[in-house]
């Protein structure tokens, strides 16, 4: 992995993966936009505290983006509690990802922002199983626990739709 | 569609950040001040201070630690503060606190003497001795007492000697064995006896008055009581006079060893190990009173881990 000595080399390399996480954890694009901006922004405060010797930079900043996305959660479902809109599936007006067949989208959809979150990180980052459980916050066998969980769900929404 | 074909379609999509959001982090970016990176992280300096700050202490603590010289010294000066007052073996026929009797005043001279032989055998002889000065100069053995057991041996004298010959006596009965300890008490009786003398002259005018007056039974009464408080007081007189006539020796032989004062000088880790003693009574006193603490801190700490984490888990089932 390449070795990051500043906060600007930080987020040239690891936009896309930060902004691809969130894109999957959160189902929207335009609030993945919004979140990974902050992320960057909360990591040029917090950079003096990483530390290269306990994980890697994309880590620390998925970690911290994970903060992020929690915070937007929670405060979206007070919105929503205060609104009473039940529905959120307007929001999903976008593609995920680009070279996603349509079926597989629309099954990635259906899962839930958990499961989401576990396929961004331990396929579409390829992050292994004990650093996206770091992420996480949980055990690697609970990573690994929820991952075959979503993908044996996607696998039974594509066959549905088939 | 098999899993495998899911996780290959997964992996091959790929989400790229629009110009907009890649604009917005370069305009974050740079903003980064330019510090320069520690050359230790900061748990690392920790790491390398926490030795470093050992061996300072463990330094402080030896360095600090009274040399073997000052601690003998120290013992050897509180010995003296006590007595009897060791002396160096047969140094003089009179120890240094001997002090000669006045032979124009009256006083009370005593004096203890310690004196250490090399066995019980000695001890006998020594005592045998002892008694042989004393009688030989005029005096007299209040008390003896001769114990031995085994190869330790002691004996403890009370003697009496014509005041004039105390000097002679003290120092044939230090010639007896090695000086360990002597001590002198000296109290001056003379003006005491002055004011008797005065008393009984006043006293003894009085009587010559009353002696001269017309003799009637008030006088007379008087006349005995005043001749009856003289003689008392001239009795007292002579008792003190002749109390003071001979000097009271208390003589120490014994065989046991003097003795020494407490060795303080210890090894050069010394120091550390009592560091480390009370720094192992302050852990076992933290332990203590922490561990209930910790404990239910750790408890507190696991319950809001779970509780956040079932809410996480909550929050993100929604689709």
């Amino acid at each position: 992995m390449r070795r990051v000595t500043s906060f600007t080399q930080a987020a040239e390399a690891h936009l896309d993966d930060v902004y691809g996480y969130l894109a999957w954890f959160t189902g929207d694009r335009g609030t993945a936009e919004d979140l990974a901006a902050e992320t960057f922004e909360r990591a040029l405060r917090l950079w003096h505290r990483f530390d290269p010797g306990r994980g890697s930079a994309r880590t620390w900043l998925c970690q911290l983006a994970r903060t992020v996305a929690l915070d937007h959660f929670r405060s979206e479902r007070r919105r929503l509690r205060r609104e009473q809109l039940a529905a959120v599936d307007e929001r999903f007006d976008e593609r995920l990802a680009d070279g996603l067949s349509p079926e597989l989208e629309e099954a990635l959809r259906g899962l839930s922002a958990g499961e989401r979150e576990v396929l961004a990180l331990r396929v579409l980052l390829d992050l292994d199983a004990s650093t996206a459980a770091r992420v996480l916050g949980i055990s690697a066998t609970n990573c690994t626990t929820r991952l075959n969980r979503a993908l044996r769900k996607l696998e039974e929404a594509l066959d549905v739709a088939a | 569609m098999s899993p495998r074909d899911v996780v290959a379609e997964l992996r091959a999509a790929r989400v790229t950040a629009p110009v907009e959001l890649r604009e917005r982090v370069r305009l974050v970016a740079a903003a980064e001040p330019a510090p320069p990176r520690r050359l230790l992280p900061r748990r690392r300096w920790l790491v390398a201070l926490v030795p470093v700050a050992a061996a300072a202490a463990a330094a402080g603590v030896v360095l600090t630690r009274p040399s073997h010289t000052n601690s003998v010294l120290h013992g050897q000066a509180v010995e003296r503060a006590a007595a009897p007052r060791p002396v160096p073996p047969q140094s003089a026929t009179l120890g240094k606190l001997a002090v000669p009797s006045s032979t124009t005043r009256v006083q009370r001279y005593g004096a203890s003497l310690a004196l250490r032989v090399a066995n019980p055998a000695q001890v006998s002889d020594a005592v045998k001795r002892a008694l042989h000065v004393v009688a030989s100069l005029g005096g007299y053995p209040v008390s003896v007492h001769v114990s031995s057991a085994g190869s330790a041996g002691s004996g403890e004298l009370v003697l009496k000697v014509p005041r004039s010959h105390v000097q002679q006596a003290i120092a044939r009965l230090s010639q007896l064995g090695t000086i360990v300890g002597e001590q002198v008490d000296v109290q001056d009786l003379q003006g005491g006896i002055n004011a008797t003398d005065r008393t009984i002259a006043r006293l003894q005018r009085q009587l010559a008055e009353l002696r001269a007056e017309p003799q009637t039974d008030a006088i007379t009464r008087q006349i005995a009581a005043l001749t009856a408080r003289i003689a008392g007081l001239q009795r007292a007189r002579a008792s003190t006079i002749r109390s003071a006539h001979y000097a009271t020796i208390q003589l120490s032989i014994s065989t046991r060893t003097v003795a020494r004062p407490h060795h303080h000088g210890h090894g050069p880790l010394h120091g550390l190990g009592v560091a480390f003693r009370w720094i192992g009574i302050g852990l076992v006193y933290g332990l203590a009173l922490g561990a209930p603490l910790v404990l239910v801190a750790a408890l507190l700490w696991l319950a809001t881990r779970a509780l956040r984490r079932r809410r996480e888990d909550a929050l993100l089932s929604r689709r």
